[in-house]
């Protein structure tokens, strides 16, 4: 189904969010589609982690609406809640938690089970094929601690979708890896929203890494600077604008930023 | 040695010491892993001054420890909460606030009494039929409450804000966990005592947390530890007549330093050292 005939599973309409005296994201008016695979850009401080915790259904508009499945944010239920797999940014989550691969992956479950339903057999087999497809399996009984930077991102994208989500959430899924690693779990990450028909919401610092891969970008800096797909967005006129006269579109179209944040590869 | 265990106040400080060591170190996994060491040393002090109030006024002294154990990390984490205030901060006030209350609660009674000074360093040897019963009764519903959380307190303690944001309510677990922490407190105090409790709590896990990457594992080391630790001191401090509270944590903390020389997480880091 193209782009603009699905039906929105996302949508903000005039949402600002923030905290007492501060606005992190102002005047958000956007849709996010069923299917859609969706690329968050933005320099550091532009909102993009607020806009994650907002579809979380953490930050409550203090303006405007956010509607999540037909449902306002505020108002979002623990099976609402169970529909978004997210993946935090790395450093939120102690890694060397006494914990195995399999226990990780088991947590996906916990909020669709709800309160005082073990988990049984069925989950159990999510589990165990949600390792499969990030390729894990056979490290199920592994210390989560003892994986490498990228196997542990493939655990959580594991217990993301052991979640059996409609949504994903992905909150710079490949800072800290080297390069292979980093094109490793975005190719995962696009081949699961193939296969599994996943919505997709990819926030990260790296344009030019999901640049081909997105239907549409959508770029902050405390408002909406643009929403679309990632040749509209990507012009120097509109970057600019966001980045400031430290930006180069080299001639092979990599957006190169001054930030050190935001190298291009 | 043997006929020691054939009087019943032995067999009462033996059981006592055995709930109260078990119960300890299973709460004791979510305290370490939560990273909410500083709350429960807070909570027995809190819980002593409850103690101290109870006698001076009259009240039932375990009633009224509850209610300021409870008190006291409730409001130390909807402080945290409010983001006012980081919890060691918070906790650390309350922690002091409440100890000079148990002073002045002291100083107010007229007439020396042992029973208070008794939950201050700890006398599992004086348990009593009824004080094991109410302990019991205690024990029971905090492990009730830990088996039918248990995913959802090992969810929270692994990360409360992807807890939160997968469907669980994460916030109500949080603030069960608290309770948890400050019943354990109260069930512990006659036992070991408001100044070591902690360390029953704190040293079992932190042991376990050394021998294994697992979690259920890990869970049922600190049980095992915990128990076999204030069992076997009830019984060193009897055969050698020295205090019970004290001798169970010196030898949890002697089998800690040990857990250390063995830990496969110490070979690790020395093998990644040499890389």
């Amino acid at each position: 189904m193209p782009i603009g005939a699905r039906p929105p599973i996302i949508r903000f309409d005039h949402a600002s969010f923030g905290f007492p005296g501060v606005t992190a994201l102002e005047d958000i008016t956007l849709s996010i589609e069923a299917g859609e695979f969706v690329g968050v850009i933005g320099p550091n401080g532009s909102g993009k982690t607020t806009l994650c915790r907002a579809v979380l259904g953490l930050l409550p508009p203090i303006k405007g609406q956010l509607h999540i499945f037909d449902c306002a944010c505020q108002e979002l239920r623990c099976r609402h809640r169970a529909k978004i797999g997210y993946l935090p940014q790395k450093g939120v989550v102690d890694r060397n938690f006494p914990v195995t691969v399999f226990e990780t992956v088991m947590m996906g479950r916990y909020g669709a089970l709800g309160l005082f339903h073990r988990p049984g057999p069925q989950d159990r087999r999510i589990a165990m094929e949600s390792l499969a497809l990030v390729a894990m399996e056979r490290y199920k009984d592994t210390a989560l601690g003892h994986l490498s930077g990228g196997q542990q991102q493939r655990v959580f994208i594991a217990r993301a979708l052991a979640q059996q989500p409609k949504v994903l959430l992905l909150d710079e899924p490949t800072t800290g890896l080297d390069l292979p690693m980093q094109h490793n779990v975005i190719e995962l990450i696009q081949h699961l929203h193939e296969t599994l028909g996943l919505t997709v919401l990819l926030i990260t610092h790296d344009i030019n890494m999901i640049r081909s891969r997105v239907d549409r970008l959508v770029l902050l800096k405390t408002r909406l600077y643009a929403a679309g797909p990632p040749a509209d967005v990507l012009q120097p006129n509109i970057l600019e604008q966001v980045y400031g006269k430290g930006l180069v579109i080299s001639d092979k179209d990599l957006v190169i930023v001054g930030d050190y944040h935001h190298h291009s590869h | 040695m043997l006929e020691l265990f054939a009087y019943d106040f032995m067999q009462r400080s033996l059981l006592a010491a055995a709930m109260v060591g078990g119960l300890c170190s299973l709460i004791g996994v979510f305290v370490v892993l939560r990273g909410l060491a500083f709350v429960g040393a807070g909570t027995s002090h809190a819980a002593f001054a409850g103690v101290t109030l109870g006698y001076l006024m009259g009240w039932p002294p375990l009633l009224v420890a509850i209610t300021f154990g409870v008190a006291t990390v409730w409001i130390t984490g909807w402080l945290e909460e409010q983001g006012r205030m980081k919890l060691d901060v918070s906790i650390g006030i309350l922690y002091t606030a409440t100890m000079a209350m148990a002073i002045v609660f002291i100083g107010l009674m007229k007439t020396y009494n042992a029973e208070v000074y008794g939950y201050l360093f700890g006398s599992v040897l004086s348990v009593t039929g009824e004080e094991l019963f109410l302990l019991g009764g205690l024990a029971t519903l905090v492990l009730g409450l830990l088996i039918a959380f248990w995913k959802e307190l090992f969810f929270i303690a692994f990360d409360q804000e992807m807890a939160e944001a997968s469907g669980v309510p994460a916030r109500r677990i949080f603030f069960l966990l608290l309770t948890l922490v400050a019943l354990t407190v109260v069930v512990a105090l006659k036992t070991v005592g408001a100044i070591l409790v902690f360390a029953m709590i704190l040293i079992p896990a932190s042991t376990a947390y050394q021998l294994t990457h697992s979690l259920t594992t890990l869970t049922l080391y600190s049980v095992i530890i915990g128990t076999a630790t204030a069992v076997t001191g009830v019984i060193v401090s009897t055969v050698w007549d020295i205090p019970s509270g004290p001798s169970i944590v010196l030898l949890a903390t002697a089998v800690f330093f040990f857990s250390l020389l063995i830990s496969p997480k110490r070979r690790r880091i020395s093998s990644n050292h040499l890389c």
